[in-house]
């Protein structure tokens, strides 16, 4: 599975929303409906999937699902 | 018989009541040592405390350090007892007010607004730093379960902290508010649902690492009965605000006491805070106005990190700072759901013993 599918998967696991809903320019907040608690267990979902950390400063950065995807990619590089 | 303790590791207060930090200037140094002095934990606001000192528009991280240091200094001249701080964590200059809180031997950091995942790693840098192990114990203030383990992980894993405790704030709680404005009445959402949830999310963290994580229970808490009722529950202790309000030792103004003594149920309303949540208040003619529209005001200093001071209808500071010193009409009062109950101002001492009473009658029915 590409890094693309992964992203997205967690996603819709973590925030319950559908494929189709997980569009890359879709905005956490405004689009998926979620809050501060999702966000941030989002970011440690991602972490633990991918053996990265991301600090809080980066993890204020991931508002669409675009960002999550670009950072995990040039993070794994 | 004797309220019990209250143990936050190795710091222990002789009553179960913690004091609510509350901002702007309305908990300092005389209602946290007077808190303090009766047993129980009194809590300074950190929230924009520099605001009235000469320099807060030149050097505002200089000016609300100083008068933070100042007022813990000020508390610990007055009681030994156990002294906390409020430091929120949408505040621009949280990390420098948490520095500042150890440095000064705070007892306690309570930290809401927002989830404070840094304060434990903050805490490590400073012990490091002045290479001493600094005893402040370090308490997040919450309103969900997942925030509960949420902070638990986090901590752990970016700092290898457990926290020292929880508040658990619940919907009837004065101020900020954790909730969205549509769940404060959900009874899903209230502190006696809440609470053993919080309880439960922490039993594996508590299993695991063999250490108990108390949990203080907050929002609505009014009487000794009510506190009877959350320890039963398998709270700690309790945090109580606007009760602390309505004190001669409490810092604010007369006129701000007043507001609170005078207030009935159809004058609380819920506020679209800048701060970005919701919050409890007290209605009134600045409010009112607000309705209008927005208000022109000069921003000081960008003290909240998610307040836009182009966009926001005022400045919260400068209100909450204006109430304080009397001038409700150019500020307002937050207050919590049980605010309408307070008939008089009383002081520390008495309000306490009232506390004790009605908790000994408490425990006496349960009993019988």
């Amino acid at each position: 599975m590409s890094v693309e599918a992964r992203v997205k998967k967690i996603i819709m696991d973590q925030l319950g929303v559908s494929e189709d809903a997980v569009k890359s320019d879709a905005s956490f907040v405004e689009d998926l409906g979620a809050d501060s608690l999702d966000l941030t267990e989002l970011i440690m979902a991602m972490e633990e999937e991918f053996g990265v950390e991301i600090e809080d400063e980066q993890a204020q950065k991931i508002l669409k699902v675009c960002d999550a995807v670009n950072f995990i990619e040039s993070s794994a590089k | 018989m004797p309220f019990p303790s209250l143990s936050i590791g190795d710091l222990t207060a002789k009553l179960p009541i913690v004091q609510g930090g509350m901002g702007v200037g309305i908990s300092l140094h005389r209602l946290a040592a007077a808190v303090a002095a009766e047993g129980g934990i009194g809590v300074i606001a950190g929230a924009m405390i520099g605001m009235r000192e000469h320099d807060i528009a030149k050097d505002p991280q200089t000016a609300n350090a100083r008068a933070l240091a100042a007022e813990i200094v000020k508390a610990r001249a007055l009681t030994d007892g156990v002294l906390g701080v409020n430091i929120m964590v949408v505040l621009t200059d949280f990390s420098n007010l948490v520095r500042t809180s150890i440095a000064n031997r705070a007892d306690v950091i309570f930290s809401g607004a927002g989830l404070p995942m840094e304060l434990p790693k903050i805490f490590r840098t400073m012990c490091e730093e002045k290479k001493e192990d600094f005893k402040t114990k370090l308490v997040p203030i919450i309103s969900s379960a997942r925030a509960a383990s949420i902070l638990c992980k986090k901590w752990l894993l970016k700092a290898d902290y457990l926290p020292d405790a929880f508040v658990l704030e619940g919907p009837k709680a004065g101020g900020h508010l954790g909730f969205k404005p549509e769940d404060l009445n959900d009874p899903e959402y209230s502190l006696d649902t809440v609470l053993p949830q919080v309880l439960d999310s922490l039993k594996p963290f508590e299993d695991k690492y063999g250490r108990a994580i108390p949990v203080i229970a907050a929002g609505g808490v009014y009487t000794g009965g009510d506190i009877h009722k959350y320890l039963t529950m398998g709270a700690a202790g309790v945090q109580m605000g606007t009760r602390f309000v309505a004190t001669e030792e409490c810092d604010a103004d007369i006129r701000f006491k007043q507001a609170i003594v005078n207030a009935k149920e159809e004058d609380l309303t819920i506020i679209k805070s800048p701060v970005g949540m919701p919050g409890r208040a007290i209605r009134g003619r600045f409010l009112e106005a607000l309705e209008e529209g927005k208000k022109n005001f000069k921003c000081v200093f960008h003290c909240v990190s998610t307040c836009d001071p182009e966009t926001s209808p005022y400045c919260i500071a400068q209100a909450l700072l204006n109430a304080m010193k009397g001038n409700l009409d150019r500020g307002f009062a937050f207050i919590g759901a049980n605010g309408p109950r307070v008939d008089c101002i009383t002081t520390v001492k008495e309000l306490i013993h009232s506390l004790q009473v009605e908790y000994d009658a408490a425990v006496q029915a349960a009993r019988a």
